[in-house]
Formats: C-alpha cells, sequence, structure tokens
C-alpha cells in the first residue's frame, strides 16, 4: 500500500526544520520519551518521525508524525481525549460515518498542542510557547500533514454504541475511548493493574460512559466492549476476569460456565454485568440496579444483531 | 492449601484495603522491611512566588533563588539559608543532584540555584555531581538531592519523586504496569538507600495530567517549590496538588487513572515514610492563590 507522507515545508514562519527527521522506532522509543513510549506501543506502532522547527527568537515548534499499523490505531490515541478546539482541514465535509459517536473531530487544538487522526498517522504539532503567531504556524502544519490524506471511518466497533439506552442513559461521546491494552483501558478506567481481561495487539475495545439523564441525581456507568480474535479467547478472558474482580463468586463459577448465560454481580460500587457475544464481551460497571445493568447489556445485543456484529 | 496471590483490583480501592492488598498478598512478607516504622509528623515546605516566571515563562532566577532559601529554612527551622544548607549537607559530601532531564523537566536554573547553594556551603564544584541516569553514578555519591519536577504520569498515576530514581534500578522497565506499586524498593536498595538529605519538587509549571509527555492543556504556573525530606510525604503533598487541580479543571472530582499505588506501598511496604496527610504538617510560605492544599 502505497502511503502518502506529509511534505512539511523547510521554514514555516520563523521557524526552521532540519532536513531530515529523528526517526524512532519500537527499539529506542523508550530513549526518546521514557515511560511514555508504553502508550504508542500499546497501539500497533510501526515508527515515528520528529522535527523540530526552531527561530532565533521564539520557541520551538515540535512536529511528531506517528505512523501506526492502521487508521484504526491513529484514532485510538486521538481518542484518549476529546478536548480541545476542533480543527478542520477539509474543504469537504468528511467522511461521517460513526461520527455522530466520536465528537466527529479528526484534529484538536489547545494551549498550543494540535493532535491530528489521518488515517494511519497521529500527529502531535506543538509550540512550547503558544502566541498567535505560533498557533498559526501549527495549524499550517497540521493543513500540510492532513492534506491528501484519505480520511477512513472510525473503527467499525464503535458501531455497536447506542447514542441512548432506554430513557434514562445517554452516550457521554467526548469519552468514548478506543483501545487494544489494559494500560491504555486504566488511564480511561481503571479495573486493575493486572491485564485481568487478556488484552493485547490483536485485541480491540472499547470504553464508553453513559450518563444519567433522569435529572436527579447524576450517575454514571462505565461500559466495555472488548472484541477478541475467536470465541474461545473471548471466553478464557471472561473467565479470567470473573476470577480476578469477582471472586467470592467463585463457588458458582464453573469453566465455561459464565459464557453461557448473561450475569450481574452486586458489588460495592453498584451492579456489574456482563454477557459475552461470540468473540466478544460486554461489561457494564456502577449501575444503580439490575436492571439497568440488564438493559444496557441487551440494547448492546439488540445493537450488535442490528450491525451484523 | 497455599496462599492465592491476591490481584489489585478497582475493588480494593472502593473499599480501601489497596494497603493491605499490596503489603500482604502482592509482594509478600519479604517485602515489608521498614513497614514498622513510627510514624512521626513529616514537614513539607511549600513555597510560592507568582513573579518566580513572567508571560512567556522565563525564570526570574533572582526570585528563584529567593524561593530556594525560603524553602531549605522553612524546613529546618534555621535563621538563614546557609545555617540551613548546613543541617542537611556535610563538607564532605559528594553531592548528586538527581533532577528529571527530559520531558518536562526540572528547570535548569532550579539545578544551577542549589549548585551555588551547596558551594556557598563550601562544597567545592568537582564534588557537586549531576547523578540523574545510572547507578554508577549514585554509587560515587554520599548525599543525594532529589530535583524532580511535578507531573502526573499515564502509567503510574503520578510521575514525581518516587519514580525519579527509576533508573538506579538498572531495569527501569521492571517497574511498570503493577509493578510500578514497588517503585519505593529502589530507595531502598543499598547503593540508594538513606543517601537523599532532601527532596526539592520543581513546581513552577506542573502537569496534571497525560504525563510524561507535555500537554500543554494540563500545565500550569503554580510557581511553587516543594521541599522535605520524607519523600512520601513529599509525593502526598504533590499527589494532592494534582488531584485538586483537576478537580478545579473539569469541575467534578476527576481521578488520576490509574491510581499511584506506588505512593501508598512506599509508605505501607517500605516504609519509606508517611503517606496519610493528617501525619504531614504544611509549612506554606508566599503567594496563596489557588494553593490547592
Amino acid at each position: 500500500m502505497k502511503v502518502h507522507k506529509p511534505n512539511l515545508p523547510k521554514t514555516i514562519g520563523v521557524w526552521t526544520r532540519p532536513d531530515s527527521p529523528r526517526i524512532i522506532n519500537s527499539r529506542n522509543i523508550f530513549e526518546y520519551m521514557n515511560g511514555a513510549g508504553e502508550l504508542y506501543l500499546a497501539y500497533r506502532f510501526n515508527h515515528l518521525e520528529v522535527y523540530e522547527y526552531k527561530a532565533d527568537d521564539a520557541k520551538s515548534i515540535l512536529v511528531e508524525l506517528y505512523y501506526m499499523e492502521t487508521s484504526d490505531d491513529a484514532f485510538g490515541l486521538l481518542s484518549l481525549d476529546w478536548g480541545g478546539e476542533h480543527v478542520s482541514f477539509s474543504d469537504s465535509p468528511a467522511n461521517t460515518s460513526n461520527q455522530s459517536l466520536t465528537s466527529s473531530a479528526r484534529a484538536l487544538y489547545g494551549a498550543g498542542l494540535l493532535r491530528i487522526w489521518s488515517n494511519n498517522l497521529y500527529c502531535r504539532v506543538m509550540a512550547f510557547r503558544e502566541t498567535p503567531a505560533s498557533k498559526q504556524a501549527v495549524l499550517s502544519l497540521g493543513k500540510t500533514i492532513a492534506a491528501n490524506r484519505k480520511s477512513p471511518p472510525g473503527p467499525e466497533l464503535l458501531k455497536i454504541l447506542p447514542l441512548d439506552i432506554g430513557m434514562g442513559w445517554k452516550l457521554r461521546n467526548d469519552r468514548i475511548g478506543y483501545f487494544r491494552s489494559h494500560l491504555v483501558l486504566n488511564s480511561l478506567y481503571y479495573l486493575s493493574h493486572q491485564n485481568i481481561l487478556n488484552l493485547d495487539l490483536s485485541t480491540e475495545a472499547i470504553a464508553a460512559p453513559y450518563d444519567s439523564i433522569d435529572g436527579k441525581d447524576r450517575k454514571r456507568v462505565q461500559f466495555l466492549f472488548v472484541r477478541y480474535e475467536d470465541s474461545g479467547q473471548a471466553q478464557q478472558a471472561l473467565d479470567n476476569f470473573h476470577k480476578a474482580y469477582l471472586p467470592e463468586h467463585e463457588k458458582d463459577f464453573a469453566l465455561g460456565s459464565v459464557t453461557k448465560s448473561q450475569s450481574f454481580f452486586k458489588i460495592e460500587d453498584g451492579w456489574l454485568g456482563y454477557k459475552v457475544y461470540g468473540p466478544c464481551i460486554a461489561l457494564v460497571f456502577e449501575c444503580p440496579d439490575e436492571n439497568s445493568a440488564r438493559m444496557i447489556i441487551e440494547q448492546i445485543q439488540f445493537n450488535l444483531l442490528k450491525t451484523g456484529g | 492449601m497455599p496462599n492465592k496471590r491476591r490481584l489489585i483490583t478497582r475493588r480494593d480501592f472502593i473499599r480501601g484495603t489497596m494497603g493491605a492488598t499490596l503489603g500482604t498478598s502482592m509482594f509478600g512478607v519479604r517485602w515489608a522491611v521498614g513497614s514498622e516504622k513510627a510514624a512521626p509528623s513529616s514537614l513539607v515546605a511549600v513555597v510560592r512566588d507568582k513573579d518566580v516566571m513572567n508571560a512567556d515563562l522565563d525564570v526570574d532566577f533572582k526570585v528563584l533563588q529567593k524561593m530556594l532559601d525560603q524553602s531549605i529554612v522553612q524546613l529546618t527551622g534555621r535563621k538563614n539559608s546557609k545555617e540551613a544548607w548546613s543541617t542537611i549537607i556535610t563538607p564532605e559530601d559528594t553531592v548528586g543532584l538527581v533532577s528529571t532531564g527530559h520531558l518536562n523537566p526540572t528547570h535548569d536554573e532550579l539545578v544551577y540555584a542549589v549548585k551555588i547553594a551547596l558551594m556557598d556551603i563550601g562544597i567545592p564544584k568537582k564534588r557537586i555531581k549531576m547523578a540523574q541516569g545510572s547507578s554508577r553514578k549514585v554509587k560515587r555519591c554520599t548525599a543525594l538531592i532529589s530535583l524532580p519536577a511535578l507531573k502526573a504520569h499515564w502509567l503510574t498515576g503520578i510521575g514525581t519523586v518516587l519514580k525519579n530514581y527509576i533508573m538506579y534500578s538498572g531495569s527501569p522497565s521492571a517497574y511498570h504496569d503493577q509493578n510500578s506499586a514497588k517503585l519505593g524498593e529502589i530507595w531502598n536498595l543499598p547503593h540508594v538507600k538513606g543517601k537523599t538529605k532532601l527532596i526539592l519538587v520543581d513546581a513552577l509549571y506542573p502537569l496534571c495530567d497525560k504525563g510524561p509527555q507535555a500537554d500543554p492543556r494540563y500545565k500550569w504556573p503554580y510557581s511553587g517549590l516543594i521541599a522535605g525530606t520524607d519523600p512520601v510525604a513529599v509525593e502526598t503533598v504533590c499527589l494532592r496538588i494534582i488531584e485538586e487541580k483537576r478537580r478545579a479543571l473539569r469541575g467534578e472530582p476527576w481521578p488520576l487513572s490509574p491510581p499511584p499505588i506506588c505512593v501508598e506501598a512506599a509508605d505501607r511496604v517500605y516504609g519509606l515514610g508517611t503517606s496519610r496527610m493528617e501525619e504531614i504538617r504544611i509549612a506554606h510560605f508566599g503567594w496563596k492563590q489557588d494553593l490547592l492544599l
């Protein structure tokens, strides 16, 4: 597959870049960014190209181009924070499939940092000091980066998320996260320091909170959905999760039995529910009552059938 | 029946049983060295000056030096900074300065101010070493001054005091994930233990989310220095500032995720100090607005 590489200008405003980028791969990423490197390796990372635009009388602008294996992986990196000012580089409307779920953003700007999802590329363009001139330069670089690149839709998995569930629950589409690693899951919704859902680069998952909209007490539930390579892996993962997270229910637990039906448990922070759908597991946490948990799980099942999942 | 290894989960935090899980199940008793410590009050000095940086975030060195003097005087209770430094560092010491060199680094001006203060009490320049990075460097030092910059960390919750010595382990990747709870054990390694005379956190321009990679939306001019001799107490105060800033930004609780289990473990498992706010005495000096404590 021929991938269009951004052709960054040698100079922009008062800033000038070196002739060639610093190339970072999975072997030397920790030298470049210490523990932050884990974030990119938690997705399907190919390599990173880094340019620093320098100026005599202004602080630098850093351009980081993260080449990911798929567009979904680049989307996942952007999905970790939907905050910031939406930026559009396209004169024509972007492909909007799935976008009602995820703020329709492909580029977000805030306080000097521009983050872009452009096909398999995730970019960070950051001015070390935000000024009107640096903002203009950052946005101009962003436009160059995104130019002539495809804009595929977000991950298919997002389609299983209903915008509303029943009369009471509304999707927080500014908090949807797409990931493949328990490290990223924990930064979105802490479950366990161990990998109790057996996540890895062969899996894909979404975390999505739903807010109660019935007005009185504001309540949030957390929904997780994971797709494994096959149903055997899903069952194994659920067994692992159950043993780690619900050890007091071990007596009722026999290998494989948890996948036969949906299960609901009252624990310290509310009702937890899960259900296996072939290679997928749906889990919901912090529900105020069993009915809410059941309703959410059933709605997901309905959406799965609707989307042919 | 052998004891099962307990996993740390969200439920431990909800139930408030994380400390017990860490102490007994995750590590076993062999790691609990020092956990029977007494619990004296730990003093942490927080000194702020809104003029320490200008609008371009350039540091005013003279203001910073004054803040450093105030920090050390507050901490030691001595009359002046020279006397104060002399209670911490002896003239025979070889002093290692352990700053954060990369991604939200410690301000060079702070490192330089500490060097000048040490030279003022008679430590020759050649016995002041930059000691970040390897065990070899720390082995040459008889005293360490830890100079981390205040930041949240996406893998460990907070990545400031305890994490600042990770390279001394010789195997930083061994302290990721759940093993981040073990960051405290690095402070008890033979070539590190007992050498830290001062923890001085650069809280001039901290980062309260997405660290260690900088995201300017989550950085703000706190314009402070945070000093102490109890690393866990200093980290706990740092944690409070980060958490309060996050709450202020979102207008609702925005807990660090994952939770910083290394802080409680440093207290309960490794006995490095206290993580209980009620056992920490904060001496504040200077600018009060948005103190977050």
